[in-house]
């Protein structure tokens, strides 16, 4: 295989006396679905945000196309800019509109002039089906909406990797297919992405891998089918076994 | 999205609705507490009014002769102002006792109220009768002469607006510094290293744990008395310590409004803005400082209504005779007419600067949070 596109090495992490990140390697791999399921509390948000350096690891290095994010001669905002991120809370911006949210990153960040970003935030929302909901504002929303927003605001970086962090978890049972149904349309694209999430049928349907994590550690991974059909361990199928 | 059930409007509850359902006790209970409020207060107007409320001396006429407050302490003495008091006394103890009466018995909860505030307004007008009574039974005479005396207030009038003037320029220059300040300091209170967070926890805690009357003797003798600052001597120099002391003062206050005001924030709106790539300061800038401001006015403004009242501890300063603020105002003119109505003057000033600012303070925080349930829902 290639060039992997991020690759955690080593990595452990310290919420004070709590050891929440127990020595993961990672490595993913372009086009690839990384699904990260667990029970909660086994460290799978955690290890998504050190991806993107929201969380930084107290030991360990993490590599995005090839560079070194922990290194503190590495530009992290550059290195971000290649990354999107999408909350479990959404995160929008309440003081500003839907366009105004993603204006902001493409004006300050990349450097773009009002018209262009402008254009640029349309594309993005019309990929998502809010094209309407251009000068609306996030208060004004579903949080179904709400969500493809926040989604439209991370592609429209034209980011390499995005991570998703339990990004239907907030929402009620009837907007979660709309948020689905864009993840999985980005997958069929071939975006790079690592999805924690509690949709057992989007990990299987979309994922092409899929990583059980328990108590900091990757304790499986494999490809979701498989994984579902014969988990190898002990834990593995009782958190399985609650969650289907 | 749609609903199916047709909008019902919901039921009248107006005072119309109110009227209807009153009984004749309840509204004889209402009535007869009003009317005692009414009587006390229409009275008492007519009959000081009658007597008059100042007058003009003939020039070079002893004041142990005639003073400009005779003729209210006349009216405050009279007879006919007694037996108002006393017949308001007994009609608001008539409206307490129907409502105490009848409370059980009415029909329903409107009629109650209605009763039961008739009630209590007899009973305050009955209070501020007998209050009255009290006084009246005082060294009337004197207290008019040295507190109610009006014309001197119209008399002296420019000075007190001067001196509102420069209680206005205090509050706003040291206003705008203060919160200019303020910022800056919260946003070092917030820093992650230690050298930058220190040095701004020192400034707040001292600014916040000495005394303003402290601060302003300290500077005033200090810098305007020992270092001879060129920008704060000369005649201007006290004002502009003033200035000076009384925004540094509010900084440290100011920063902790914003501090709590961006703390109050969900940490993920930095987050979002740093996953999209934004520097630490730009996220500050451009999503966090923007929304903080908007929670922070009503606090902010709060603030600004306790540095208007506290200009007047400046006058330890020893400001010029036209540098005076309101209550310095007061005090000079209380000094050379031995009159304290100069200080009723010095507190009408204040009270028509703040409170419309109360008012805003309260409209502000309704809006705010009506504004916030939209956010979340």
């Amino acid at each position: 295989m290639n060039e992997p596109l991020a690759r955690l090495e080593g990595i452990n992490k310290w919420f004070g006396r709590n050891h929440v990140l127990r020595d993961v390697n990672l490595q993913i791999y372009p086009q690839e679905v990384v699904v990260l399921i667990g029970p909660s509390g086994s460290g799978k948000s955690t290890l998504l945000r050190t991806v993107n350096m929201l969380e930084e690891p107290t030991e360990g290095k993490v590599f995005f196309e090839g560079q070194e994010l922990t290194d503190i001669h590495t530009d992290l905002n550059a290195a971000r800019t290649r990354m999107g991120m999408v909350f479990q809370q959404f995160n929008l911006f309440p003081h500003r509109t839907v366009t105004g949210n993603i204006t902001l990153a493409l004006e300050k960040v990349l450097g773009l002039k009002g018209d262009d970003a402008r254009r640029r935030a349309l594309e993005q929302l019309g990929k998502v089906g809010l094209e309407e909901k251009a000068d609306a504002w996030p208060s004004q929303l579903s949080g179904g909406q709400q969500q493809r927003v926040a989604i439209a605001r991370a592609l429209a970086m034209q980011p390499v990797l995005m991570l998703f962090d339990e990004v239907t978890s907030a929402l009620d049972p009837e907007l979660v297919n709309e948020v689905l149904g864009v993840m999985q349309e980005l997958a069929s694209e071939g975006m790079t992405m690592v999805v924690v999430t509690h949709e057992m049928g989007f990990a299987r349907e979309v994922g092409t891998r899929l990583i059980f994590m328990d108590q900091g550690t990757i304790l499986e991974e494999g490809p979701p089918r498989q994984v579902f059909a014969d988990p190898k361990h002990e834990r593995t199928r009782a958190f399985l076994s609650q969650v289907l | 999205m749609t609903t199916t059930a047709a909008p019902q409007a919901p039921p009248d509850r107006g005072i119309r609705y109110f009227a209807r359902q009153q009984t004749p006790w309840s509204w004889l209970a209402l009535g007869v507490g009003i009317i005692a409020l009414l009587v006390l207060i229409i009275g008492a107007g007519a009959i000081l009014t009658a007597h008059g409320w100042t007058q003009v001396c003939p020039e070079g006429v002893d004041r142990l002769i005639c003073s400009p407050t005779d003729p209210l302490a006349e009216g405050l003495t009279s007879n006919e102002l007694a037996v108002l008091c006393i017949a308001v006394i007994v009609i608001g103890a008539a409206a307490a006792g129907l409502a105490l009466w009848r409370r059980r018995s009415v029909p329903n909860k409107q009629a109650r109220e209605a009763a039961v505030a008739g009630g209590v307004i007899g009973i305050q007008a009955a209070v501020l009768a007998g209050v009255l009574l009290w006084f009246r039974s005082s060294n009337v005479e004197t207290f008019a002469r040295n507190f109610l005396d009006v014309r001197l207030l119209g008399d002296f009038f420019p000075r007190f607006v001067n001196g509102a003037k420069n209680t206005l320029i205090l509050s706003f220059l040291g206003g705008a510094l203060g919160m200019f300040l303020g910022l800056i300091l919260a946003l070092f209170t917030m820093s992650k290293r230690a050298v930058i967070r220190a040095p701004a926890r020192i400034y707040i805690n001292f600014f916040r744990g000495t005394p303003l009357i402290w601060q302003l003797s300290f500077a005033g003798l200090g810098v305007v008395t020992a270092l001879r600052l060129g920008f704060f001597s000369g005649i201007d120099g006290p004002y502009r310590v003033a200035i000076a002391v009384l925004g540094l003062n509010l900084a440290a206050y100011s920063a902790e409004v914003y501090r709590a005001g961006i703390q109050s924030l969900e940490r993920g709106q930095i987050e979002a803005a740093r996953s999209l790539g934004l520097s630490y300061l730009q996220a500050m800038r451009f999503v966090v400082v923007p929304q903080a401001i908007r929670r922070v006015i009503p606090p902010l403004t709060n603030e600004f209504v306790i540095l208007i009242k506290d200009t007047s501890l400046v006058t330890v300063l020893g400001l010029a005779f036209f540098q005076k603020e309101l209550l310095g105002a007061g005090k000079d003119i209380y000094s050379s007419t031995a009159n304290a109505t100069a200080f009723l003057g010095s507190a009408a000033g204040y009270l028509i600067i703040t409170l419309p600012m109360i008012r805003l303070v309260t409209y502000l925080e309704r809006r705010l949070r009506s504004g916030l349930t939209s956010v979340v829902g």
